[in-house]
């Protein structure tokens, strides 16, 4: 299948901090995360794929359409940054009125779904409610536009437990309305593991690797080893845990080491994802 | 509606295949009744926690292999299947329980009477 967004040889620098050079492919109909640690570049890559930042170099194709070519591409995208400029004079229902004059495709009964179950008060001035608050009420300005293609920067990070179980059913029921396709960067392990597909992962301006998640989830595999581990760095060896625990990606060459060299093991297991990413993250 | 799968990221058996075995397993064993609507991909993946890639796979195997239709635009059903296939599925979730079982009992060093032994007092408390 086409990619929906198509990114190569992108790069940006902003100060001292460089961005790139990185390449990374969008499959329509499913769910991209984008994790990194603080700093590395998430928000400015989302803003690049949203024209709002130039790269230095590079290209972005977006439904096969250089997105520096025309905006004819925009009313198909719906992007939420982090922090929305312009909101906090008007109140909920202001808001409805200027954003869903602005989308022909807008869908009303979604809106006001979507405010009944966050307990949105529409009569309160955006800059008066709680960041929580602002959330739940620019995600429901959000999915009523009902685009192909939608790009959330860490949209739940100050919501509720139960808020953001709420919103993972509403985004499946999103997803699965059409060919959608959803980038979401997050900090919410849950978030990532309940509904990313893909796992795109940025370590200090770097794109270090872009993953299925189920393979991301059986990436590393811890060995518990009968004896003392030997001082050489073992096969695919990615971290130790004392005298006896080893983590290696190339699970076929470690357990051959370990037979050629007479070393037992007792147990292994995957790492699971979360602790996967952090040692990609390390 | 969400079925009584369990995954197991520390098994050998790929995740689409463990997927697929247990939902036939369900039919089998009538738990999923001929008609019953099954969840979406979508709605699988998130309870599951997999990606929409492992899950589609699994119901394309199924669909395949004639244990659940899709129907545009209205869900994904459990088909009616012939008793002689239950019949195999039964036995062959079934063994491959023991199997797993025997298995177990070579890795801890038992012998094959050992584990006619042991089989034998378990089937009989």
């Amino acid at each position: 299948m086409k990619p929906v967004i198509d990114v190569s040889n992108l790069y940006k620098t902003i100060d001292d901090f460089e961005l790139g050079p990185f390449n990374l492919s969008i499959e329509p109909g499913l769910v991209t995360a984008i994790v990194g640690n603080n700093g590395a570049g998430k928000s400015t890559l989302l803003k690049m794929l949203m024209n709002l930042v130039k790269p230095n170099q590079g290209d972005i194709r977006l439904l096969e359409r250089n997105i520096s070519e025309d905006e004819s591409w925009k009313q198909h995208v719906a992007y939420l940054p982090q922090r929305l400029l312009g909101y906090d004079p008007f109140n909920g229902h202001q808001l409805k009125e200027i954003i869903s004059n602005l989308y022909p495709n807008w869908d009303e009964s979604r809106f006001n779904k979507m405010v009944d179950m966050f307990n949105v008060n529409l009569s309160k001035k955006y800059g008066k409610m709680s960041q929580g608050m602002q959330q739940k009420l620019a995600l429901a300005l959000m999915l009523p536009r009902n685009p192909d293609i939608m790009i959330l920067d860490e949209p739940t990070s100050h919501m509720d437990i139960p808020s953001k179980y709420l919103l993972m059913d509403i985004l499946v029921e999103w997803m699965e309305e059409g060919h959608r396709t959803l980038i979401l960067a997050s900090h919410q392990t849950e978030e990532i593991r309940k509904l990313a597909d893909t796992i795109a992962i940025i370590r200090d301006g770097d794109i270090i690797g872009h993953y299925e998640k189920d393979e991301l989830s059986r990436y590393f595999t811890q060995y518990w080893l009968a004896d003392s581990l030997p001082h050489k760095t073992l096969p695919g060896e990615v971290k130790r845990k004392g005298e006896r625990i080893v983590i290696t990606n190339q699970e076929r060459e470690l357990e051959a080491y370990l037979k050629r060299h007479q070393l037992k093991w007792s147990q292994k297991e995957h790492i699971d994802l979360n602790d996967a990413i952090s040692l990609m993250l390390i | 509606m969400e079925l009584p799968i369990k995954i197991s990221q520390q098994s050998r058996e790929p995740i689409y295949h463990q997927i697929e075995n247990q939902i036939k397993a369900l039919i089998a064993s009538g738990q999923l009744q001929t008609g019953t609507s099954l969840p979406s991909i979508r709605a699988l993946s998130k309870d599951l926690e997999v990606s929409v890639i492992t899950t589609r796979r699994a119901y394309q195997n199924l669909e395949y292999q004639g244990f659940i239709q899709t129907l545009q635009g209205k869900g994904t059903f459990v088909a009616d299947l012939n008793p002689s296939i239950k019949q195999e599925i039964k036995q062959d979730s079934v063994s491959r329980a023991l199997s797993e079982a025997i298995e177990t009992a070579y890795q801890h060093n038992y012998s094959k009477q050992q584990i006619k032994k042991l089989f034998l007092s378990l089937l009989d408390t």
